[in-house]
Order: structure tokens, then C-alpha cells, then sequence
């Protein structure tokens, strides 16, 4: 296996940039927000300022009415600062969930629109994590994490800024802390990265280890695992533990640290106030201020500190988002163009996976208006190649395939070319929503009649609420045969000229599958077809079969003619009739 | 001994780790207090010391602060390290004991889904253990709130009951306001989790939805989805600012009614400026130790929810209560007039050496037929007797049981680790045997295909192999175990017709001196079949060769018949 290929990931700058082109998209909410947000941080200066004074005021032996002063001033204050703290965060929460909503929905339109073959080499775990981690760890950041972390690095800004207002030797005293602070910082950052990391990738292999084990509990069983499966999930939890137990003592030394720092900024300020008191620099209040300033710095500093992993992941996830939504978006170049009927003319066509082999090799073949043609196989002949090329979702190495006489690249496809794949897949929620995908604007009566044309009519009404009922996963599960039969109802309803057959009906079993092969045929009556035949009943319905060997056509022929011709087909014939009635 | 209640088992979880649990809530406490005395000790600083200007007095002091913020770090990180030591181990107890009570062979009746199982054994575990750090967190905050309280009193009395029950008040107050702000921030990532699980879908089926041109329709539905959760989250965002504001407002408005006061007497000369800084710092520093009652509230709500589910899981009674005889009369199975489920009256039997094909029209017939032969059905459940070797399977020890019937399911499961261990799930077995069950499956390609062979590693459930190869793979598996009975439940669903002709041939070739149960619909295997059973309204209403039923029986041949 080779290594997965990733999506793009945003470099910093661009990250910053268009984080910065979304926040300019509202410019008077970006203002607002700041404005409110320094206001907000500034109001809490205020309450240590007045107890300085009120200090300094009992000292000079002031009046009573000093004191319903100072209460006055912080109460005052404090409701400014209650109304300024709810509007900033109500503000800083509507930017970064407007900007979050913009750029997951682009994210997501993206990757639904990533070509065929970049689909292919980028695994889905890539795909999912960006639609969802992502967007829940960025989400927690802009929304939660950001806007404390906002709040308290304002605050250590303007309560430093306090300290030297109220006097430069106080204010440097204090900041005597800082460079102890960095350097418990730097100490801790560098070790806690790979410690985080190993204890995430240990979780989750606890957490591995538990989910295989208890989703299989039959084949668990049935194979007596139990002991080795339980001492597997005891290993790798108590691995767990202890890098758990190991990030706690880096955490732990990382507060001594900080304790110290407290510490050492708290005694500087008192003793440099003890100093320029003596000397009669400054009052005693102006010193107590300080302290108090000092003091309410203590949580936002601790806030800072360890919120920066969450800051990390969450501008890693930004980059990812940002990765996505920052490619083109594909379609077709310049004016899209009609074709004139429903001939499909596959011309010349060779492909081959990278460098690897030709998996088809100049294959042509015309399939006329209304015409059904089937392609016969073994395993690895192409004929699933052959099929995305010629629905126009992968483009070959050399030839074309053309539409109506316009080639497929040239045309709004999604209109014309329908396909069918072996991945099927029910989307969650109500059946009539998910037929919905494929026409937005189908009427109950058309998604009815759609199901009705599949076969699926009595099925669909038997569910507890019709075609309300919400299926998919963690709802209603559908049977395997039930789910084809709903894609070729979404078929029906986005009514392509040509539909192109790629699925799998072996896992409905025999009777399932011929019900199946029923409803394909009716489905796709009328249009341009080809059925990329897995069981050879499929080619005996059609107008025309065509056998690929190793990437080349070797035959084409109705079913009959070529049964009689004795050549390739006629032998995969007797052999799938032969095993069918030997005894 | 007693049943065991959520109660219980938090009551059992404090009582396993009771050393380390005091020790550990006694500093915790001890760090709630040096936290309350570092306001305090600023005032008396200021108060002995820089008002004073008293050189010496300023030397002790200052010697005293580093004192506190000695105690205050040591009781943090010694304390907090004996809590966080107690929780990991207990969180790893109760995860290995509900994964052991869950995969126990007897099986369990909780009634509860697979799902809800895994969410119990995963976080379920985790959060009760947390009652280790929720009734810490409890008593430290009381201490502290205590300590806080016997200082303010001591400073004045009218003024620390003003704080003391003021508090309090206030904290309960704000709380009135929590419901609002739950219920939005609630509905807020409901929606989120709602956006987020129809991307990772329209991802999922990105594939069908491009086939079709759905694009633009799925990028439309999440556009509108995204847009209600924006609404929602800006309804929550809204309140939380409201909430947020009148919290910042209230608390200063405390303070400045507490700053008030507190200059009015010390203006008065009833405090000194010091006990007026202690008590403001201490005024400020009261609203967390309340904070941390509630947050240690919630813990110990969520830790009881929790203990109680896993209670439930861990006292669920066993599903079987097997016997004791370790050894069989004789190879096969037989279910004599079973009724289970759909089953009426069946009767089956698997001789030595025999291959038996079961065609059921009905899916839930052989469903319940396959659990009745894994042992998974006890005989209380059903009528009639099903015997394992000539021995009523409840009579028999499971290992024996389960030496002597092998049911591989459908839905292959695989584990994380190489193809050999997989292959010999957990069993020593020669080479040879492992190279003929491979061959037999027709699995041998799965091996030359990849450069590392047998050792080709595998992820969980296997996602790294294609479906057809998972199944050949869980054949393989099945047929190199050599049980004396093997049933295989469709096993070539997911493989060509020229394939599952070789994997027929295989089973019929490595089964040949064994019993061979194949529940299926192929008309390859059921050829292969000494004689097939037609199982229709839960009992056999046809058997014969499949060449036989094939002929003579309309509704066989459209079952399974290409």
C-alpha cells in the first residue's frame, strides 16, 4: 500500500490571510469587537486603582465619604464593564461563527467537487477529518477558546500597562516575572508537544483496541480471544495511564514554575514599594495597587499558557480548512455546450494508472440513443475503468468520449451522464430527502412514482412513516438490496440521457439480484446505457455486448450471435450456466 | 455479597484508592488555603511592613510569602499528582473489567445496543472515575470557603458576614440564569453535531452523489444546514454575552459594595489598611472555591450517572449457564423440533464428515439457526434440544462447546495485526495448514500480491482489503481453525462466479473428513453439498441433493439458480 496522498494544507500566511479577507468582509463588526473587547479588559483596572487611592485616602485620615466614593466609581465601573464583557463576547462569537460557517460551507463544496482520480488517492479519513475535526476543533477555537484568550492576553497588556501608569519602578518590578514566565514557557512547550502526541495516539489505540473488540464480540467468541483481546485492551490502557500520569508531572513542574514566577513578581513589587515608600517615591496605595494589579494577573496568565496547545491544533485545523477551501473549483472550462442527441461515441480510449500498466488499451465502441450495452470481463479487465471514463469522471490517457457529438468535457455532465457505482450509500435522514439530492425541486408525487418504477414501492410503504422515515446509519437501516434500488430511484429522478451501470448485486443474493436487474432495466428504459455487467444475465438482457480482455475489446456481438460464435463470451457462458444447473 | 449499584461502585472506586484519595484531598486542601492566605498575606505586608517602613519586619514577611507559596506549590502538585494517579487507575479498572464482562463467553442481558455497550465501556468508565476528582475538588473548596470565613470573621464580624453570606448569594443567583444559558448552548451544538454528521455523510457518498450530478442539490442541503446551525449558534452566543455581562456587572457590583463598606469602617480606623486589602483580595477569592462546589457538583452527578450504566453492565446476569461435561459423544449437531424465534419444530442433523447445505427462504430463519449453533442461545429460550457430539449443548463446558462448533460470521471481522495472526487467531498451527486453508479459500492471490506475504499487516476490521478480500480472508481463518463442526453463513458473497467455483472446490476438498454446515444461496457450494435442506416457516420443508431440488423444485431453482 502506497502512502495516502493529503489535501492541501494552508501555509500560515495564508491562513492569516484570508482569516483577515473574511474578518474585512464586515469591517464595523471587526471594529466593534475590538473596541468593546479593550473597554471590557480596561473596566477591570479600575477597582485596584480606587483601593490604591482609598488606601493612600485612609492614610491622609480623609473623610467617610471617601470610601461611598470609591464604592460609586467601582460600581459604576462595573456595570460599564458588564455591558462592554457581554457585548465583546457577544460580538467576537459572531465573528468567528460567521467566518467558521463561510468556510466550512466552502470547504465542503470543494471536496464535493474534487475530481475523480484525486478522490481516489486521497483517503477518506483525510476527507472526513477535514469536514469534521476540523471544523469542531476550529469551531472551539474561534468560538471558545479564542475569545477567552483574547480577553486574558488584554488584560495582561493593559494591567502591565496599569502597573507603569501608575508608576515605572512598580510597573518594571513586576515585570521582573516575564522573562521567568517565557522561560517556563520555552522549558515546557518543546517537551509537552511529543508527550501530547503520544498520549493521543496511545488513547486512541486504547480506544482502538476496545471498539475492535467489542463490535466483534461474535468473532471474538466463536475463535475464544476473549484473554487475548482483554490483555490487549490492559496493555495498551495501562500504556495509556502512564503517559497520562507522564504528561501530569510535565504539567505539574510547568506550575512550579509558574508558582515561582508569581512568587518572585509579587515579593519584587513589594519590596521595590517598601523602597519607593521609604524614599517617599510613591504612597503606600499606589504600592497596594500594584500588588492587587499583580495579583488579578495570576488566572489570565495560567489561561494563556494552557490554552496554547489548544491554540496550536486549532491553527493546524485552520490550515487544513483553509488548504480545502482555497482550491479552484473545477468545472467546465468556458461555455458549456448542448448535445445534439443521445449518442455515445467512446473513441480510441487507453488509460493507465499512473505509471503502472495499461488498463485499457484503445478501446472504442458507439452505443446508440436508447441503446443498452453490456461489458463483459473477468476481474481486472478495466471494464470499471472503462465506465468512469466514458461517465466522464476520470479522463483517459489518449482518446475521448463524446455525447451527442460534443466531447463529455465540454458538457454540463451532472445533466447528462448519470453513473451508477458499486459504493452505494443512504444518506441519513428522511427517504424523500435523500431521493431529493438528485432533483431538488421533485414533487412527492415524482419521488413516489421514481420508487414505484424500481420496484421499491411496497417496501417503502411498509416503513413506519413512508417515505418520511428518516434512514441511513444511526436510523432505519435499509438492506443492501433496498439501498440499490433507492439509487436507481435517484437515477429516475435526475433523468439523464445516458445512464451508465456499475454495481454490485451479489450481496442481495439470487432472487435479490434479478429483482435488481428488473429494476435497472426499468429505470434506465429509454436512455442511452451502459451496464457494466457482474453477472452474465445482465449481458443477456441487453441489446449489445461487449467482452474487454486485459484492456482490449475482443468481442461485440448481440448476446445470441455471440453465444453461437463459440469465442470468449460463449466459454464464460457455459461456464456460469454450467455451474448453475451441475449436480 | 451485594448487588452492586452505582452507589457502590463509586463508594468501591473512593474505597480502592483511599491512601492515595486522602492523602491527596488533605493537600488539595492545603493548596485551597495557602491560595485564600496569599490576599492576605499582601495586606499584611503592606500594612506591617511598607506602611511601616520596618526593614525587618519586612524581611520575615516577605520570608513568610515565599513560606506560603512553598506550601501552596508542593500541597498543588503532590496533591493533585496521588488524585490524578487514583483516577487513571481506577478509569483502567473499571475499562478492563467491563471489557472482560463483556466479552465473557456467556454473554450478558443488559438490554442494551451494541453501541450503548461501547459507549458504556469507553466513557462510561471514564466518567466514573472522575468521582475521585469531583469529591476532592468538593472538600477542598469547603476548606477553603471555611478558611476564607473564619478570616473574614476574625477581620470583622458585620463585614465578613456581609461576604460570607453574600457570596454565596450571588454565585446562587447567577445560577438561576444557567437553565437559559444551557438550553441555547444545548440547542446550539445539537445543531453543530447535526451539520457536522450530514458533511461527513454527503462525504461518505460523495462518490453516488457525483455519479448522479448531485453536487450542487448536497452542497445547497448543507449550505441551508450550516446556515441553521450559524442561527443557532449565534441565539447561544447572544445569551452567553448577556449571561457574561450581568456575571461581570454583579461581581463588581459586590466588590464595590464590600470595598465600601470595608473603607467606611477602615476610615473609621475600626481595620487597618492591610485587613481592608485582605478582605477585598478575599472577597474576590471566595467566588472560586463556590465555582469549584458546583463544577465538584456536576462531576459527582455525572460520575453517579455513570456508575450506574456500568453497574447495569457489570451485574447484567449471564445469557447462558453451561455445564460442566468437557467431552462429546461423537462428532456433528442435531436440533431436535427446535422453536426459537421464527424456528418451528426444526429438526437438523450434521453427521460426522458430512456437508449439509441450508437454503432458507426466510433471512430470519437462518439467523436464528446460526445463533442456536454459535451456543449463544440458551435452553430456556427455546424448544426443543440441540446437541453438540450427541450431548445437550447446556450439559457441555463452553470451551468444548466452542472447540467443537465453529460458526464464522458474515460480516467478517477482522484485528489489527498481520495476516498470520488472523489467520491462526491466537492458535498455534503449522504452515501447511494455514497454506492449504489459504489455498482452499482462494486467497493465495491476497499473499502474492503483497510483498510482506503472511505478514502483510492488517488494520482493525480490516479496511485496508477490499470486501472480497476480507471475506476469503475470514474463510481462510474459519477453515484453518479445523473445528470438527464448521458452519460458514454466505462466505462468497463478496467473490466472482469463477472464484467461488475454486473456493467450493476447496471446502469440499480441506472438509473432506470433517462436518461442514453452509447456510447459502450459491448454487456452487450447495452442489458440492452431500444433500441440501430447504428451510421455509422455521422448519425443513425440502432436502435432497442440490442437483435433485434443482430439477424437481420450481421455487428452489428460482432461489438459487443464476
Amino acid at each position: 500500500m502506497s502512502a495516502r496522498e493529503l489535501l492541501p494544507i494552508a501555509p500560515p500566511g495564508r491562513t492569516w490571510a484570508m482569516l483577515w479577507s473574511e474578518v474585512r468582509v464586515t469591517p464595523w463588526l471587526g471594529v466593534a469587537t475590538v473596541l468593546t473587547a479593550v473597554g471590557a479588559s480596561a473596566g477591570g483596572l479600575v477597582a485596584p486603582w480606587v483601593l490604591g487611592v482609598m488606601v493612600d485616602d485612609i492614610a491622609g485620615g480623609a473623610g467617610q465619604d471617601a470610601a461611598v466614593r470609591a464604592a460609586v466609581v467601582i460600581g459604576v465601573v462595573a456595570v460599564v464593564t458588564g455591558v462592554l464583557t457581554g457585548l465583546s463576547a457577544a460580538l467576537l462569537s459572531r465573528l468567528g461563527e460567521t467566518v467558521l460557517a463561510r468556510l466550512r460551507e466552502r470547504v465542503l463544496d470543494r471536496i464535493l467537487r474534487l475530481p475523480a482520480p484525486t478522490l481516489d488517492r486521497v483517503g477518506t479519513g483525510d476527507l472526513l477529518s477535514r469536514v469534521g475535526d476540523d471544523v469542531s476543533v476550529a469551531t472551539t477555537a474561534l468560538v471558545t477558546t479564542g475569545p477567552q484568550l483574547v480577553g486574558a492576553l488584554l488584560t495582561i497588556v493593559l494591567t502591565a500597562g496599569g502597573m507603569l501608569a501608575l508608576d515605572w519602578r512598580l510597573g518594571l518590578a513586576g515585570l521582573v516575572a516575564a522573562p521567568m514566565y517565557v522561560l517556563a514557557v520555552r522549558w515546557y512547550l518543546p517537551r509537552s508537544g511529543p508527550f501530547y502526541a503520544r498520549e493521543r495516539v496511545a488513547v486512541g489505540e486504547r480506544a482502538e483496541a476496545m471498539v475492535s473488540s467489542l463490535q466483534s464480540v461474535a468473532t471474538v467468541r466463536a475463535y475464544r480471544l476473549e484473554g487475548a483481546h482483554t490483555a490487549a485492551v490492559r496493555e495498551r490502557s495501562l500504556a495509556a495511564v502512564d503517559l497520562s500520569i507522564g504528561v501530569f508531572r510535565l504539567v505539574a513542574r510547568l506550575v512550579g514554575r509558574m508558582n515561582r514566577a508569581e512568587l518572585v513578581g509579587l515579593a519584587t513589587i513589594l519590596v521595590t514599594g517598601f523602597l519607593l515608600v521609604r524614599a517617599d517615591a510613591v504612597t503606600v496605595g499606589a504600592t497596594t495597587a500594584a500588588a492587587l494589579y499583580f495579583h488579578r494577573l495570576f488566572n489570565p496568565i495560567g489561561a494563556v499558557i494552557f490554552e496554547f496547545d489548544q491554540v496550536q491544533a486549532a491553527g493546524a485545523s485552520l490550515a487544513r480548512l483553509v488548504g480545502v477551501a482555497e482550491l479552484d473549483r473545477p468545472g467546465p472550462v468556458g461555455e458549456t455546450r448542448e448535445p445534439v442527441d443521445g449518442r455515445l461515441e467512446i473513441e480510441g480510449v487507453t488509460h493507465r494508472y499512473g505509471d503502472g500498466p495499461l488498463v485499457l488499451d484503445g478501446v472504442g465502441a458507439v452505443i446508440a440513443p436508447g441503446e443498452r450495452l453490456a461489458v463483459v470481463g473477468s476481474t481486472g479487465a478495466g471494464k470499471t475503468t472503462l465506465a468512469a471514463i466514458a461517465a466522464g469522471l476520470l479522463d483517459p490517457v489518449a482518446g475521448r468520449v463524446c455525447l451527442g457529438g460534443v466531447p463529455v468535457g465540454e458538457l454540463d455532465r451532472g445533466r447528462h451522464i448519470a453513473m451508477l457505482s458499486q459504493e452505494v450509500h443512504v444518506f441519513s435522514g428522511s427517504l424523500v430527502a435523500d431521493l431529493r439530492l438528485a432533483r431538488a425541486d421533485a414533487s412527492v408525487e415524482q419521488v413516489r412514482e421514481a420508487l414505484a418504477l424500481v420496484g421499491a414501492a411496497d417496501w417503502v410503504r411498509a416503513l413506519p412513516a413512508g417515505i418520511d422515515t428518516v434512514v441511513g446509519e444511526n436510523a432505519h437501516r435499509l438492506t443492501a438490496a433496498q439501498a440499490q434500488q433507492l439509487a436507481l430511484a435517484r437515477l429516475v429522478l435526475a433523468d439523464p440521457t445516458v445512464a451508465i451501470l456499475d454495481e454490485a448485486t451479489a450481496e442481495a443474493g439470487s432472487a435479490g439480484a434479478r429483482e435488481l436487474e428488473r429494476a435497472a432495466l426499468a429505470a434506465t428504459r429509454g436512455r442511452t446505457t451502459l451496464v457494466v455487467a457482474h453477472r452474465l444475465t445482465q449481458a443477456e438482457l441487453a441489446d449489445r455486448v461487449l467482452v474487454l480482455e486485459h484492456g482490449r475489446v475482443v468481442e461485440t456481438g448481440t448476446h445470441a450471435e455471440l453465444v453461437a460464435a463459440g469465442g470468449r463470451y460463449a466459454e464464460l457462458w457455459r461456464s456460469w450456466t454450467g455451474s448453475g444447473s451441475r449436480g | 455479597m451485594r448487588e452492586l449499584t452505582g452507589g457502590r461502585l463509586l463508594r468501591r472506586s473512593l474505597a480502592r484508592h483511599r491512601g492515595r484519595l486522602l492523602g491527596g484531598a488533605v493537600l488539595v486542601c492545603g493548596h485551597q488555603v495557602a491560595e485564600a492566605l496569599v490576599p492576605v498575606m499582601i495586606g499584611v505586608i503592606i500594612d506591617r511592613a511598607v506602611g511601616t517602613g520596618d526593614l525587618p519586619a519586612l524581611v520575615w514577611w516577605v520570608l513568610a510569602l515565599c513560606a506560603l507559596f512553598g506550601a501552596l506549590t508542593v500541597c498543588w502538585r503532590v496533591g493533585t499528582r496521588h488524585l490524578v494517579v487514583a483516577e487513571q487507575r481506577e478509569a483502567h479498572q473499571l475499562r478492563v473489567e467491563v471489557v472482560e464482562r463483556v466479552l465473557d463467553p456467556r454473554g450478558h442481558r443488559t438490554g442494551m445496543r451494541a453501541g450503548e455497550v461501547l459507549q458504556v465501556a469507553t466513557s462510561d468508565a471514564e466518567r466514573s472515575a472522575e468521582v475521585v476528582h469531583g469529591v476532592s475538588l468538593g472538600a477542598a473548596a469547603l476548606v477553603a470557603l471555611a478558611v476564607s470565613a473564619t478570616a473574614l470573621l476574625t477581620v470583622d464580624v458585620p463585614l465578613g458576614l456581609t461576604v460570607v453570606v453574600g457570596v454565596p448569594v450571588l454565585v446562587a443567583g447567577l445560577q438561576l440564569l444557567s437553565p437559559l444559558l444551557t438550553r441555547r448552548s444545548t440547542a446550539a451544538q445539537e445543531s453543530a453535531g447535526e451539520t457536522t454528521a450530514l458533511a461527513t455523510d454527503l462525504v461518505r457518498g460523495v462518490r453516488a452523489l457525483r455519479g448522479i450530478g448531485a453536487q450542487d442539490n448536497a452542497a445547497e442541503t448543507y449550505r441551508a444546514s450550516s446556515r441553521g446551525t450559524l442561527r443557532a449558534s449565534l441565539r447561544a452566543a447572544t445569551t452567553n454575552g448577556v449571561y457574561l455581562g450581568i456575571t461581570t456587572a454583579a461581581s463588581g457590583l459586590f466588590l464595590a459594595v464590600v470595598a465600601g463598606f470595608a473603607g467606611w469602617i477602615a476610615l473609621a480606623g475600626r481595620i487597618t489598611v492591610g485587613e481592608l486589602v485582605a478582605v477585598v483580595g478575599l472577597a474576590q477569592f471566595v467566588a472560586e472555591p463556590v465555582r469549584l462546589l458546583g463544577t465538584a457538583g456536576q462531576l459527582l452527578a455525572r460520575a453517579r450517572a455513570s456508575a450506574a450504566r456500568l453497574a447495569r453492565v457489570l451485574t447484567a446476569p449471564a445469557v447462558l449457564s453451561p455445564g460442566t461435561r468437557t467431552e462429546v459423544l461423537a462428532a456433528g449437531v442435531a436440533l431436535r423440533g427446535v422453536g426459537y424465534r421464527t424456528l418451528d419444530g426444526l429438526d437438523l442433523e450434521l453427521g460426522p464428515g458430512e456437508t449439509v447445505g441450508v437454503v432458507a427462504y426466510d433471512q430470519r430463519d437462518s439467523d436464528a439457526l446460526l445463533e442456536l449453533l454459535a451456543g449463544a442461545v440458551p435452553a430456556t429460550d427455546h424448544t426443543g434440544r440441540v446437541e453438540v457430539g450427541g450431548v445437550p449443548v447446556g450439559e457441555l463446558d463452553l470451551d468444548t462447546v466452542r472447540a467443537a462448533v465453529l460458526v464464522e460470521q458474515h460480516d467478517v471481522a477482522l484485528f489489527e495485526g498481520t495476516l498470520r495472526d488472523n489467520l491462526l487467531a491466537g492458535a498455534e498451527r503449522p504452515p501447511e495448514a494455514v497454506t492449504a486453508a489459504v489455498a482452499a479459500a482462494a486467497a493465495d492471490d491476497i499473499l502474492a500480491a503483497h510483498p510482506d506475504g503472511l505478514d502483510r499487516s492488517v488494520t482493525d476490521r480490516g479496511t485496508t482489503l477490499s470486501g472480497g478480500q476480507r471475506q476469503r480472508i475470514g474463510l481462510a481463518r474459519a477453515l484453518a481453525a479445523d473445528p470438527s463442526v464448521l458452519v460458514l453463513y454466505e462466505p462468497t458473497t463478496a467473490v466472482d462466479t469463477v472464484t467461488e467455483e475454486r473456493i467450493a472446490e476447496g471446502i469440499a476438498r480441506v472438509r473432506a473428513h470433517a462436518s461442514t454446515l453452509l447456510v447459502t444461496a450459491s448454487p456452487a457450494l450447495l452442489a458440492v453439498a452431500d444433500r441440501v435442506l430447504v428451510l421455509d416457516g422455521g422448519r425443513v420443508t425440502a432436502s435432497g441433493t442440490h442437483a435433485d431440488l434443482a430439477q424437481s423444485d420450481p421455487r428452489y431453482r428460482a432461489a438459487v439458480l443464476r
